[in-house]
């Protein structure tokens, strides 16, 4: 009947449209007033403690870095760059557009912004060059997608910081579906473009792309290398990739003055705002269910229902597809990944390669109706209908599935790397 | 640097929606400049937070590299700062309207109550975050009290600790003005955002 209560309440606040602050922050009151003694002050001594850590400082440099170098002309960079590269490739535009969203996304770490800055530079050209125009908005609305999975992705971040799993781990793992991502969306691309007659090579065009796209290209090199090599953490590496981000853009490129710092530094303390408060909350709520032994008891419950970690997986998988259709992937990844991993562990399935598989499930929410977010931008951005984009996407939603599917089968495929 | 002019056209999305509601068109101009200074302090201060916080664990960094030890304080000064960006943030997410919010639920209650809705979303807000700010004041009193310190610096935690309840009154204030004058509300940020 309690329960029902909380259920009660959570819906009935969602459909007072209130921000997920609220409706988490009322959820963890309600379960310390009914179970947890009445003492509200413990959800505030969690939630400080929550923030109380320095492993989250990587979010806010990564984040700021990323906005940093995507005010700048670095898209541009990239896609001159990756044309020159795949130019004398069938389907080589699509290529150029799948690659360079995973590299801008590897820089920037936003779906909806490489979607923007590689979007609006590619769509125009690859419709130009002849492309169909559901092909062209289906490539650029899955390759916007990629930045979920590539480092450092702040849904890696956040699902290490709920489940206590390595970050740096987490990163290294998500290389491997990153790259099978990629991979299947360029085979498609070449498949489907067989056809088309191709230009030969441009060195000449190729060294000056290089020359001018190598500063930004640099970005991940450092942070991985850096991280990998020893020389700093993952919260460091940030640091460094954010004092990186400045001074090319300030002094190499000189696209960065101080007013527009400013400006950026304003935007991405917004998305701060609205993403440690929940990530605050979520934590605080966590340490109460730890403490109720709530995880243990679902563990126990599930393990009865689950014959091994095939049919969880599979189970599980359904479930993220449908949450994914509803929910942003940061918010999924908050509420659900302290409940569901400790019930993968106890099957036997590594957290790494659960946390991977989560990602990459949830990054396919990016392009299902209702809330797909790059089908809503997309739909904006390039002035088509809903249905349109809903149609252009599907092959590269079935991709993405395969993906899913290769991803959770096959744990080396996270995995190897670490091993 | 945003005008006060931002709040009068911060609505527009939303003014149409409110336009059946029997409210004062435009709320006084003071409101707006109070919410307008609000805004460049939380800024100007959040700003200097990621200075801070970028600069210690940069330093951290190099010095550890060239001298073999690095700065034992940085990562507890990089976190204060953290602490204060993303806490202020708050006030400015709301601003901004950039809180996250499942919308699946959007369209369970008629379309014909969508301003009052919207009102009692902001009322509803505003509650909470007050309600929150009064139990954090109770526990940043009570972390003064037991004088606790932090484990590197060993300074009181209660003056970080006091950017808590600052925080979600400062976010009450923008959502009690969004309630009193639905026209000052942003729209969502998905709405927003392209």
């Amino acid at each position: 009947m309690t329960f029902i209560g909380l259920l009660a309440i959570v819906l009935l606040l969602l459909a007072l449209r209130q921000s997920l602050l609220v409706v988490l922050g009322c959820a963890a009151a309600y379960a310390y007033l009914i179970w947890g003694g009445g003492t509200l002050e413990y959800i505030v001594f969690d939630g400080w403690d929550a923030l109380n850590r320095d492993v989250l400082l990587s979010i806010p440099l990564f984040l700021l870095a990323g906005n940093i170098m995507a005010g700048g002309a670095i898209a541009a960079r990239l896609v001159r760059l990756m044309r020159a590269l795949t130019g004398p490739i069938p389907g080589g535009l699509a290529i150029a557009t799948v690659l360079s969203c995973g590299l801008f996304s590897a820089i920037v770490g936003s779906s909806i912004v490489t979607l923007l800055a590689v979007g609006s530079i590619m769509y125009p050209a690859l419709l130009q060059a002849g492309y169909s125009r559901s092909f062209s908005l289906g490539i650029i609305c899955a390759g916007g997608t990629l930045g979920i999975i590539i480092p450092p992705s702040i849904p890696l971040i956040l699902y290490g910081v709920m489940t206590s799993t390595s970050i740096a781990d987490l990163f290294l793992a998500g290389v491997g579906p990153a790259l099978l991502l990629m991979g299947l969306f360029a085979g498609y691309s070449i498949v489907v473009n067989w056809h088309r007659r191709l230009p030969a090579w441009d060195f000449v065009e190729l060294v000056a792309a290089l020359r001018s796209g190598v500063w930004s290209l640099m970005l991940p090199v450092i942070i991985l290398g850096g991280i990998y090599s020893g020389y700093f953490t993952a919260t460091e590496s940030a640091a460094v990739a954010l004092v990186y981000a400045v001074f090319v853009e300030m002094v190499i490129h000189r696209e960065l003055n101080g007013p527009s710092l400013f400006r950026i530094t304003g935007e991405t303390t917004r998305l701060l705002g609205s993403l440690f408060p929940v990530l605050m909350m979520a934590l605080s709520l966590n340490v109460f269910l730890s403490y109720q032994q709530v995880p243990s008891q679902i563990v126990e419950a599930l393990n009865d229902w689950f014959e091994g970690p095939a049919s969880f997986l599979v189970v599980t998988n359904l479930l993220l597809l449908g949450i994914g259709m509803l929910m942003d992937i940061g918010s999924a990844i908050l509420i659900l990944a302290p409940i569901l991993q400790p019930v993968a562990e106890s099957l036997g399935i590594d957290p790494v390669h659960f946390g991977i598989m989560m990602t990459v499930n949830l990054e396919i929410g990016y392009l299902t109706p209702p809330m797909g977010l790059n089908l809503i931008v997309a739909m904006i951005t390039f002035k088509v209908d809903f249905k349109t984009v809903v149609r252009a996407v599907l092959p590269f939603i079935a991709l993405m599935f395969v993906a899913l599917v290769i991803v959770a089968a096959v744990p080396q495929l996270s995995l190897f790397l670490l091993d | 640097m945003p005008t006060p002019t931002h709040y009068r056209n911060h609505g527009a999305a939303r003014r149409s929606r409110v336009a059946r509601c029997k409210l004062p068109a435009m709320p006084p101009t003071s409101v707006i400049q109070l919410l307008h200074t609000l805004r460049r302090v939380e800024l100007v201060v959040t700003f200097a937070a990621f200075v801070v916080l970028a600069t210690v664990i940069f330093a951290d960094v190099v010095i550890r590299e060239l001298t073999g030890t690095g700065l034992a304080w940085a990562r507890e000064v990089g976190v204060y700062a953290n602490v204060v960006v993303t806490l202020v943030g708050i006030g400015l997410a709301s601003d901004a309207g950039a809180h996250l919010r499942p919308r699946f639920a959007d369209r369970w209650l008629p379309a014909a109550w969508e301003p009052t809705l919207l009102r009692v979303g902001e009322i509803l807000t505003t509650l909470f975050c007050l309600s929150f700010a009064y139990i954090a004041l109770r526990v940043v009193l009570e972390t003064r009290d037991l004088d606790e310190r932090s484990v590197v610096l060993r300074m009181a935690v209660w003056p970080v600790q006091a950017v808590l309840p600052l925080a979600f009154v400062l976010a009450a204030v923008r959502h009690a003005a969004f309630a009193r004058w639905p026209t000052l509300a942003p729209a969502p940020s998905s709405e927003t955002s392209t």
